[in-house]
């Protein structure tokens, strides 16, 4: 058995975004960068499921340089073999360009039983590239998941609806999407960080994969960035004045959290 | 907001200051690369946020208790000293071959003002575990070394220091505890310790004590004291765990601050059952220890230093929320809206000298790791002159940054007003937890006596004179110098207060009482003196760096609306212009106080032992 992670490296949510000169990509420059946390938890279950049953993990992302050190983090929890396919930056999100480039790249250097991605990529939210990796190499796909078991040739997943649970199954090999509630991702021991640098890390530009990434950017993109704006500035906060008539304001207060903050 | 840690002044401070990039390339580091460790320093912050720092409080209000002879820690302890443990991190520097992690000391001191400054009582067992653990290593038998040291280094077991009795503090040659060899090699063990910091928990199943006793017949004083190590449960030749060793905790203390440490009474031998091991020879013992205490008094520094650190972190975040008063250009204007307490200029005047005595105690503290590392990598008389500067730094270390550490927690809990004098921001428990470290590990007074009568005078006063020798050279490259000229001969003029006074004072006729009376105020002078001189030479770095970005945007750095712009925007140079502003803070706040306390001793004025008391 053999698993797959596919690992987008993207701009901490903690790091204060700004909008680039060019106005449809963030201000990169001062930007931290990390494993986007959904994918913390598809590492986290295929390296559990080689704890388990031996499946060697090989993670893999699409990107620019610097995102080799988010392989080297994935490395450092665990997993055995990292993929990097270099580029990106025509693709820039698009979801389908990505997942062309990361279905070529699997088929590269698998076969694999299974498939892990994150349900969404922190950063632009789309939760799209999984489901479009399944589908290009032609393997069922299971989204949201929060609970996982791996049979005999099948896996059983509990997904997260709106107010319930669903429970499906689905044959390997398949692509599983992780939800939070999957697990608790492990920190990286001092051991595992000191050997992470002693794998060596499989390096692709698309045309080794037979993807001619200038045409996905250029004529056969399917989705461009436009324009990027920052969220409005917080609005000072509504004061209720409740001297006169208290009860009316504690009405209002409980309409307020009911209907706009949504808290009640 | 939680813990922060000011990551870009350690990454600075580590790697465009110190030569650490360097250091990784002997064959010692060999396995870690700078990429690795920047990883390091980036988990150790996460996990210091994630998982010690939500503990913290817990260990605060919840803390240690004691019932039925048994210690616990709170509930929340547990998972949280199971990751550092799985982690490697409590031998983060110790060495690989008994499960150590080998990073070197300049790293480690990074990471652990993170764990510190995040939760000072969980992170102090494992300051103890390290030391006892190196004192196995160093001293113990091949067997002991192979039952203990992994299992120590890697967490499963713990470590404590035993010194202290009850008439037995500073003055440890009191020590009454007994030690009797028996006919099979071992000794046993009889007597009270008090004090003894995670002398019982429920982490480990295994505690190993490294415990100051008497052999019958052995002189008095501290050059009678032997060395033993003493497990809570005997340990079988397989390493397996056997029998109780009869030792029992009678007590722990109710404390001001660090809640979360058990701070125990031991009963050894109550049943005279209880087998302690010799670590090397008989007698030796005080001389032994202290291969504990010295690293342990540099980690005690560094725990004010860490405090200070996270004091002024959460102090920063409350200054820039807390809304109240007018701003001062516009303090008439009735109608003005209420400003951050942060553009208050006295609110900035404590938080930026706060902020300037935390980066001056961070650069002590890598410097003198850093010395450490070189010890490791050199030998012969290069190796002898680092060890020379360790041991002179060790007692500026413990008692310099932990007073100042713990006088930055005050300074910042006053930036709060009354809101930190509450339990409901985090400001008075940095402030309870630091005291401490000017008190264990040998209080201050004690560092102070180390420093004048031993430290100072050995080896004809070489490896001081070295270290000013540095800070000299600080001040000649800039004392010329347009923008930094002022506090450079400050600086000079510091040095030479300490240069006048070291000379002077031996030819007085009442030099011992002058001495006595003086080694904490002039403990404080070197401490200022060197503070200051990391600082400049910290800000003549960042000066190029700040220059070559304002050259690469092409702004000239006279111009000076453009250059503040470039700041507003760019937060690494303003982290560049910040060090410049704080390197010249510092000079002139506090190397004045230098010439100050020597107008004192040079008067030779000695009221407080004329006085009737
Ligand atoms: C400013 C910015 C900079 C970014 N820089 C990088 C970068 O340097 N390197 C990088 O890898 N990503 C980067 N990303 C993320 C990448 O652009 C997005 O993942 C991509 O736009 C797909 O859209 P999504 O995040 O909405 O994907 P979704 O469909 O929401 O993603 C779902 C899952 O698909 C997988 N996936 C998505 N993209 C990739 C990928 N490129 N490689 C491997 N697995 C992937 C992951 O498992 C992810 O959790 C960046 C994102 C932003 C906003
Ligand atoms: C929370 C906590 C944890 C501790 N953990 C440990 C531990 O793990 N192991 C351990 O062995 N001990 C431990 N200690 C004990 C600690 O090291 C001692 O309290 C300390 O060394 C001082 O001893 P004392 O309390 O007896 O004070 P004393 O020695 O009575 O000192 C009282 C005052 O007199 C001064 N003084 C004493 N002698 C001199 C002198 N000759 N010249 C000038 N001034 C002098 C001191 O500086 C101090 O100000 C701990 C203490 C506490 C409170």
């Amino acid at each position: 058995m053999k698993s797959c992670v596919l690992m987008a490296y993207v701009p901490d949510t903690a790091s204060v975004i700004k909008v680039a000169a060019a106005g449809n990509r963030i201000e990169e420059a001062d930007i931290k960068w990390i494993v986007s946390p959904y994918d913390e938890y598809a590492l986290e279950e295929a390296i559990r499921l080689k704890e388990a049953k031996g499946a060697p993990v090989t993670v893999l992302t699409y990107g620019p340089e610097r995102a080799q050190q988010g392989l080297r983090e994935c490395l450092a929890r665990g997993a055995d073999a990292a993929v990097h396919v270099k580029g990106g930056e025509g693709t820039f999100g698009d979801a389908l360009a990505i997942a062309k480039v990361l279905a070529a790249a699997v088929r590269k250097s698998g076969p694999f039983d299974i498939i892990f991605a994150g349900i969404q990529g922190v950063g632009s939210d789309n939760a799209l590239v999984g489901a479009m990796v399944a589908e290009l190499l032609d393997v069922p796909h299971v989204t949201g998941v929060v609970k996982l078991e791996i049979g005999d040739g099948a896996i059983t997943a509990h997904r997260e609806i709106e107010g319930g649970t669903e429970v499906v199954t689905a044959p390997l090999p398949c692509v599983v999407t992780a939800q939070k509630g999957l697990n608790e991702p492990r920190y990286p021991s001092l051991k595992g960080i000191m050997a992470a640098k002693k794998v060596a890390i499989q390096a692709f530009v698309p045309a080794d994969l037979g993807v001619d990434e200038g045409a996905l950017a250029g004529a056969g993109a399917t989705c461009r960035w436009k324009a990027l704006a920052l969220p409005p500035a917080k609005s000072g906060g509504v004061i209720l004045k409740g001297e006169e008539d208290p009860a009316a304001a504690a009405r209002e207060l409980a309409r307020l959290l009911r209907e706009q903050a949504k808290a009640i | 907001m939680g813990y922060q840690a000011d990551m870009r002044d350690i990454t600075f401070q580590l790697f465009e200051w110190l030569p650490t990039g360097q250091l990784l390339k002997n064959d010692l580091f060999s396995q870690w690369e700078r990429g690795d460790v920047e990883m390091v320093l980036a988990e150790a912050l996460k996990l210091a946020q994630e998982q010690l720092d939500p503990a913290n409080r817990d260990g605060d209000v919840v803390g240690a208790r004691f019932a039925d002879g048994r210690v616990s820690l709170p509930p929340s302890f547990h998972p949280v000293y199971q990751k550092i443990r799985e982690g490697g991190w409590i031998g983060c520097i110790s060495n690989p071959e008994f499960g150590g992690m080998g990073l070197p000391h300049s790293v480690g001191t990074s990471i652990n003002e993170m764990f510190f400054g995040a939760n000072m009582a969980l992170s102090l067992s494992a300051l103890l575990t390290r030391g006892a653990s190196y004192l196995v290593e160093k001293f113990g038998t091949d067997e002991m070394r192979a039952l203990f040291c992994e299992r120590m280094y890697t967490g499963e077991w713990a470590g404590t220091m035993c010194l202290t009795e009850p008439q037995a503090g500073s003055d440890v040659g009191a020590s009454k505890t007994r030690a009797v060899k028996q006919p099979n090699g071992r000794y046993l063990i009889q007597g009270e310790k008090i004090f003894i910091t995670s002398g019982d928990q429920d982490l480990t199943p295994n505690i190993i004590h490294a415990v100051l006793a008497r052999t019958p017949g052995a002189p008095e004083g501290t050059s009678g004291l032997s060395l033993f190590i003493v497990p809570k449960v005997r340990v079988n030749p397989d390493g397996s765990l056997g029998e109780p060793n009869d030792v029992a905790c009678s007590r722990i203390e109710e404390k001001l601050g660090i809640h979360g440490s058990p701070t125990c009474s031991l009963v050894f031998g109550g049943n005279d059952r209880c087998e302690g091991f010799l670590l090397g020879e008989e007698h030796a013992g005080m001389k032994l220890m202290f291969h504990m205490m010295n690293p342990a008094r540099i980690e005690v520094g560094l725990q004010g230093a860490a405090l200070a650190g996270a004091a002024h972190q959460a102090a920063l975040d409350y200054a820039r929320v807390r809304l109240q008063g007018r701003h001062w250009t516009r303090m008439k204007e009735h109608g003005a809206p209420q400003v951050a307490i942060i553009e208050h200029p006295d609110v900035r005047r404590m938080l930026f000298t706060s902020g300037a005595y935390v980066q001056a105690m961070r650069a002590l503290l890598l410097q003198t790791s850093y010395f450490i590392d070189m010890t490791h990598v050199t030998e012969g008389e290069e190796q002898e002159r680092y060890q020379s500067y360790v041991e002179v730094l060790t007692p500026i270390c413990k008692a310099w940054a932990s007073d100042w550490g713990f006088r930055v927690t005050e300074w910042c809990l006053q930036v709060y007003g009354g809101y930190g004098y509450t339990a409901d921001y985090p400001a008075e428990q940095y402030l309870r937890d630091a005291k401490i470290a000017s008190i264990y590990e040998g209080t201050n007074g004690i560092q102070a006596l180390d420093l004048v009568a031993r430290k100072l005078p050995a080896k004809g006063g070489k490896a001081i004179r070295d270290l000013l020798g540095m800070a000299e050279k600080t001040f000649k490259t800039l004392r010329n110098d347009s923008q930094l000229m002022e506090p450079a001969w400050m600086l000079g003029a510091a040095l030479k207060q300490i240069e006048d006074i070291s000379k002077g004072l031996a030819k007085r006729p009442d030099a011992p009482i002058v001495v006595l009376l003086n080694s904490a105020p002039f403990l404080d002078m070197i401490g200022d003196v060197l503070g200051a001189h990391f600082l400049l030479d910290q800000a003549v770095i960042a000066r190029t760096r700040l220059g070559e970005m304002l050259a690469a945007a092409g702004i000239a750095s006279d111009d000076k609306k453009a250059v503040r712009a470039f700041l507003l925007d760019k937060p690494d140079a303003a982290f560049y212009h910040n060090k410049i502003q704080t390197a010249i803070h510092f000079a002139y706040r506090v190397l004045p106080l230098v010439t100050a306390r020597a107008v004192a001793i040079r008067a030779g004025e000695v009221s407080p032992v004329e006085a009737i008391l």
